[in-house]
């Protein structure tokens, strides 16, 4: 039973950043229909950024991480800006061109910080706490804390500002949303900008839990994916239990399976999206190609 | 939907004798098809003008055209002081039009209250914009009924009343409305010509496409009829409808 509980709070750590990664794709996928395959490789960025300025230039760890999200956040408004002209043209090249800008940002990390990588010291030295038995380490419970900010932060934004209600419409119907005036280009804009801002958050927090590569993109990128379409593509609080259970599974599945463990999870969680396609919040969804 | 349209008026636009839309040489190409060949027309201050015409005349398409939503060339479109052959789409609703596309396009994942609000886009959502809210509520009072609920479980006739209430939203002088009674009952047609005449009554200038000629002989002054992109006739409504071949064609008479 300890060794249970002790797995499933190893689980919840990773289990947030996955949810801050999906929650990334989702915000793009619900104001614009378009999954940004380069979120995973800006996650990256996001980590290699904060555990850059964190270690030479000995900023405060929580001073790097929004340094790195407005870095990220510039770079997802490139990525925008690039794509715009295809938008309502060429859905598919859309797509596509966010591969592309993914293998860009990969190789540009590679060419800037080298493709050994490097290991972040953990910016919160206390001991893990003693509960009931079961040891959490301290960095996971701010991890989850830091989580659960963002998400309340962005359903926030989408239930209550007039860009959140903006940015919406324009994913669900982008013509009547220009007829009643909201700009799509800079609605689609800064949804890019917050998904990678976010994709930074859970970069820099991952950064201490493991070492920072240049591949780091893609296996972050594939279970954050594999979240946001557990929890219901587009759906902000079903990525975050998306995430979370992502998470757990991990935990579980390396503790027994070993080796196996990818293997095990990608194996559940197909089952379960075939069980129930829309995923476990699934919705409607967005039709845009 | 209640079905009755109660009372009050809603926002009083009082139009200035400079509200006049004027277009001239208004033409639309999709790839090498020609769907608007050089269409002219004006919608005077507060004026109610239909377009009839079967479908694929270029009705919709001249509407959108006149929106900027899609690719168009125009010697003039004029409303107002305001030139508006370079407008661009978005930027249509600030000169003081309204458009209520054909087949709604609510925004089916928002609440009606939000669907509203963001017709009010281009104003501040402050007393202003909740005073017209409340107009809105009390011309279509199903709306205020069902403020909280999702547009897109709405019925196809309340989200019709939505599009229009959206649209007013803006304080528009002009409205544009395509196809208001596609899919309705004949009863809640009856409620759409009602909407329509307590607008023009508040002083809107209004210009409905329609495939429904009665609806649109009943509900303006003056008639354009479209044949293959092109202005095939001209006149006042009472003329229109008593026209043979409109009779034959557009009324099944």
């Amino acid at each position: 039973m300890e060794v249970f509980f002790q797995t499933l709070v190893g689980g919840l750590g990773f289990g947030a950043v996955y949810a801050l990664v999906a929650m990334g794709f989702s915000i793009v996928y619900r104001t614009m229909g378009l999954v940004n395959f380069a979120h995973g490789q800006v996650v990256m960025i996001g980590a290699y950024a904060a555990s850059t300025f964190y270690m030479t230039a000995h900023v405060p760890f929580f001073i790097s991480i929004p340094v790195a999200m407005v870095v990220t956040g510039l770079i997802g408004l490139v990525i925008e800006r690039v794509l715009r002209p295809l938008e309502n043209k060429d859905f598919d090249l859309m797509l596509i061109g966010t591969i592309g800008f993914g293998m860009v940002l990969e190789s540009l990390a590679t060419i800037i910080w080298g493709a050994t990588g490097h290991a972040v010291p953990s910016p919160v030295d206390t001991e893990p706490l003693d509960v009931f038995g079961i040891r959490i380490r301290t960095y996971s419970i701010v991890v989850l804390a830091v989580a659960a900010l963002a998400t309340v932060a962005l359903v926030l934004f989408l239930q209550r500002t007039k860009r959140g209600a903006a940015m919406q419409a324009v994913a669900m119907d982008h013509e009547a949303a220009t007829a009643v005036g909201i700009h799509v280009g800079r609605s689609n804009a800064v949804a890019f900008a917050i998904g990678a801002g976010l994709a930074a958050l859970a970069g820099a927090l991952v950064a201490p839990m493991l070492y920072v590569n240049p591949t780091l993109g893609g296996s972050l990128g594939i279970k954050g994916f594999a979240a946001a379409i557990l929890g219901g593509f587009g759906n902000i609080p079903g990525a975050v239990v998306g995430g979370l259970a992502i998470g757990v599974l991990d935990s579980y599945a390396a503790g027994r399976f070993q080796a196996y463990s990818e293997l095990v999870v990608f194996l559940v969680f197909t089952v379960i999206i075939m069980i129930k396609p829309t995923g476990l919040f699934g919705e409607r969804t967005v039709n845009r190609a | 939907m209640s079905g009755t349209v109660t009372d009050p008026t809603p926002t009083n636009p009082t139009p200035t004798p400079t509200d006049e839309l004027v277009v001239s040489g208004l033409s639309v190409h999709y790839g090498g098809v020609r769907a608007v060949s050089s269409v002219s027309f004006t919608v005077g201050p507060g004026q109610c003008v239909g377009i009839i015409g079967a479908n694929g005349a270029g009705k919709t398409s001249t509407l959108k055209a006149l929106m900027g939503l899609v690719p168009r060339t125009a010697e003039r479109i004029q409303f107002g002081d305001h030139d508006l052959t370079r407008v661009k789409a978005r930027d249509v609703v600030r000169h003081g039009i309204g458009y209520v596309p054909e087949g709604r396009h609510v925004f089916p994942g928002l609440t009606v209250e939000k669907n509203l609000l963001l017709g009010a886009y281009v104003r501040a959502w402050k007393g202003e914009t909740r005073s017209t809210l409340g107009e809105v509520f009390e011309l279509f009072p199903v709306l205020g009924e069902m403020r909280h609920r999702l547009a897109g479980a709405l019925s196809g006739g309340q989200q019709q009343m939505l599009a229009v209430g959206r649209a007013l939203m803006s304080k528009p002088r002009l409205i544009l409305l395509d196809e208001p009674s596609m899919g309705l009952s004949p009863k809640l047609i009856e409620d759409i010509l009602a909407v329509l005449q307590r607008l023009s009554a508040a002083g809107h200038a209004l210009l409905l496409v329609e495939q429904n000629a009665k609806l649109t002989f009943e509900a303006t002054r003056t008639c354009l009829v479209m044949e293959n992109g092109e202005v095939a006739m001209t006149g006042t409504s009472a003329e229109l409808r008593d026209d043979p071949r409109v009779r034959q064609i557009y009324l099944g008479l």
